[in-house]
């Protein structure tokens, strides 16, 4: 494979004394092609952050393959950090110093034109207030600092993690824009957030990741296509009626209150046809098609299964029905 | 270079840096606007009495030392009435060998003498400054560690040596360079005290050279503390770390260590204290009395010495190995 980031088996354990062992990452694959904006998903502990980092070499990785822009990371990163914007997690500054400040010494250390930081600091909406300590700033105002900090070096690979932390609506509009732009520009994005219609908004690409492993991976559209149990909700005045007749025709039905759900039709018409045909009419008939929060609810919050631990974020594996293989869609489940 | 810059800027913008700056202006201030208003130039009158009082002292000891040796000799038998001590030996009163020899600014009262006090100043100096370089150098990296400024400049240097070196390295030149500047202005501005409003005192080069060994044994130890600061800091991964481990050593071994081997009557247990051998390498050497190990009868005195050679290598051998684990610590530690 050959992409911007490439993680092959990445594992990581923690150990604490308090805590104990803790698998953070156990043999997590990801593959970032360039140009693509990449969303990043996953529950709180699920390994997100810890792969990140050690992407970025702020964690030691137990064993893996990884490469940034096709360097081994993290023992050749400092030869393409300068082409790398990223942010962790909830990233601090140093509260009495300005955002101005904060900049123009990343600037410094990383050798970038001190001119730069007056640009990015309008770029996120921060230069009227540029000069006031970062202690006096919101949670929002502290993540576009740090978008800010990742922009510095015009990247060719942005990484960030949860940017739009603490955002208000238009400042999510605005990062949402802003990400979109830097991807029309040919800067690769990868990005992770709780936010999940965002993801779906602003991605091409997702990698799903849950107890440190990856449970799906491809194009956003192919990965909402493979949940696509082809079902629809159906409305009619006789739902007893409704119900018989489509059984009939060899349908599944879901029954419900005040109304029917469909299951293992392709077409919609199949169900007004079916239903009009022996004089029930049909109120209302909308497809289910899955989207990024659904699918993402069922990878990561099935239920431990018998013999399976429950680690990191006590989310179990997804296997596909039938086959005990992982969804993905990269490799159509490889991963066993 | 660059690092180096940004690390200088980043150290002088710290609030904590330019209040310890401020307090010593304040000490240095304070001081020598009390020592000019409580002193003035002798007049001829005072100069002339002091200098005779000193000659009368000083024939004086000839005196009792010429009647010593007219004892040895049996030139003088003793008298009844004559109760004044005379050693066995004679060389004790020796005015040429004694240790405290009278001076004009003995007698001379309200009068600030440059001679006299130059070392006391020094030695405050040298323990502010070490004050200064401990609490700024384990703050330095303390904060930087806590307040994310370590994570932020290694996505952009991912060289953790190479930024731990270079912060290190800014802070022992900085510490320095203030101290070199601090300690010359502060001799300087008492010298022109002490010709202005006071009395500079015999200067000759011995007492130049003992202060100029006094200042630059002084700046190391500045230097070796500082580092220390840094480097436990860096260890525990806050700046409390080391202000709670100096406290921990100085109540738990300084303090409690010491009347514990003193009820243990433990041979020149002063040997263990690390506070000995900052004194003796700040003064040249420190007297200790032990006579435990004495025996009951002998020529035994329990006097020893720490001189600065041993002092020092006791001074390095603790800073280089609390720097070098830092580094060992910061080079494999997960950065979360």
């Amino acid at each position: 494979m050959t992409g911007v980031i490439e993680i092959e088996g990445l594992r990581k354990t923690f150990h604490s004394v308090r805590r104990g062992r803790r698998v953070a990452v156990d043999g997590f694959d990801l593959l970032v092609e360039a140009g693509q904006v990449h969303g990043f998903l996953g529950p709180n502990g699920s390994g997100k952050t810890t792969t990140l980092r050690a992407l970025l070499g702020l964690v030691r990785a137990d064993d893996g393959r990884m490469t940034v822009l096709g360097a081994s990371a993290p023992e050749r990163l400092p030869q393409v950090a300068g082409r790398v914007g990223a942010i962790v997690e909830s990233p601090q500054f140093f509260g009495n110093f300005t955002a101005y400040r904060t900049l123009r010494l990343l600037a410094l250390a990383g050798g970038v034109p001190v001119s730069r930081v007056d640009e990015v600091l309008a770029q996120v909406g921060l230069h009227d207030r540029g000069h006031e300590r970062v202690k006096g700033y919101s949670l929002g105002m502290k993540q576009r600092l740090a978008v800010a900090s990742a922009l510095l070096k015009r990247p060719e690979l942005l990484i960030l993690d949860e940017p739009a932390n603490g955002l208000d609506p238009a400042g999510i509009r605005e990062m949402r824009d802003l990400m979109r732009s830097l991807a029309a520009n040919g800067v690769t994005v990868l990005v992770s957030s709780h936010i999940l219609a965002e993801i779906q908004l602003i991605c091409d690409h997702v990698t799903i990741i849950s107890r440190g492993r990856r449970v799906a991976a491809g194009r956003v559209d192919e990965v909402l296509a493979g949940f696509d149990r082809d079902e629809c909700l159906v409305r009619v005045d006789d739902l007893p009626r409704a119900e018989e007749l489509l059984l009939a025709a060899g349908l599944t039905v879901t029954g419900h209150a005040d109304h029917l759900v469909v299951s293992g039709v392709p077409d919609p018409a199949t169900v007004s046809r079916t239903l009009g045909e022996q004089g029930v009419w049909v109120r209302e008939l909308t497809p289910l098609r899955p989207d990024l929060e659904s699918v993402f609810l069922e990878l990561t919050n099935a239920p431990a299964q018998p013999g399976v631990p429950r680690q990191v974020d006590g989310s179990a594996p997804h296997h596909e029905p039938g086959t005990g293989r992982m969804i993905d869609l990269d490799t159509r489940g490889v991963d066993a | 270079m660059n690092l180096i810059r940004a690390e200088l800027e980043r150290l002088g913008a710290r609030r904590f840096v330019q209040l310890m700056v401020v307090l010593l202006v304040l000490a240095f201030g304070v001081t020598a606007a009390t020592t000019l208003a409580s002193s003035h130039t002798p007049t001829a009158v005072e100069l002339a009495e002091a200098q005779r009082q000193v000659a009368s002292d000083r024939r004086a000891m000839e005196l009792e030392h010429d009647r010593c040796l007219a004892r040895d000799r049996g030139d003088v038998p003793r008298t009844a009435d004559d109760f004044s001590y005379l050693p066995d030996d004679c060389s004790q009163l020796d005015p040429a060998l004694r240790e405290y020899q009278p001076v004009t600014a003995d007698y001379l009262s309200g009068v600030f003498t440059f001679t006299r006090q130059a070392m006391p100043l020094l030695y405050f100096l040298v323990a502010f400054l070490m004050l200064f370089g401990f609490l700024v150098g384990a703050s330095y990296i303390g904060a930087d560690l806590n307040s994310g400024g370590v994570v932020n400049l290694l996505l952009w240097r991912p060289r953790r040596l190479t930024v731990l070196g270079a912060k290190l390295g800014t802070l022992l030149g900085a510490v320095l360079g203030l101290s070199l500047l601090a300690s010359a202005a502060y001799l300087v501005t008492f010298w022109v005290i002490a010709q202005i409003a006071g009395y500079p005192g015999p200067t000759n080069a011995a007492f130049w050279a003992s202060l100029g060994a006094v200042w630059g044994r002084g700046l190391v130890l500045v230097l070796l503390v500082t580092a220390g600061g840094f480097a436990i800091a860096t260890i525990g991964r806050h700046t409390s770390a080391a202000l709670g481990a100096v406290a921990a050593y100085l109540v738990l071994w300084e303090l409690g260590g010491r009347i514990v081997l003193q009820i243990l009557e433990v041979a020149r247990h002063d040997q263990l204290m690390l506070v000995s051998y900052i004194g003796a390498w700040l003064a040249g050497e420190m007297s200790f009395w032990d006579n435990t190990p004495c025996p009951p009868y002998g020529s035994c005195t329990g006097n020893y010495t720490l001189t600065w050679g041993p002092a020092l290598t006791v001074l390095l051998l603790l800073t280089s190995g609390l720097t070098a684990a830092a580094f060992a610590m910061f080079r494999r530690r997960d950065l979360t």
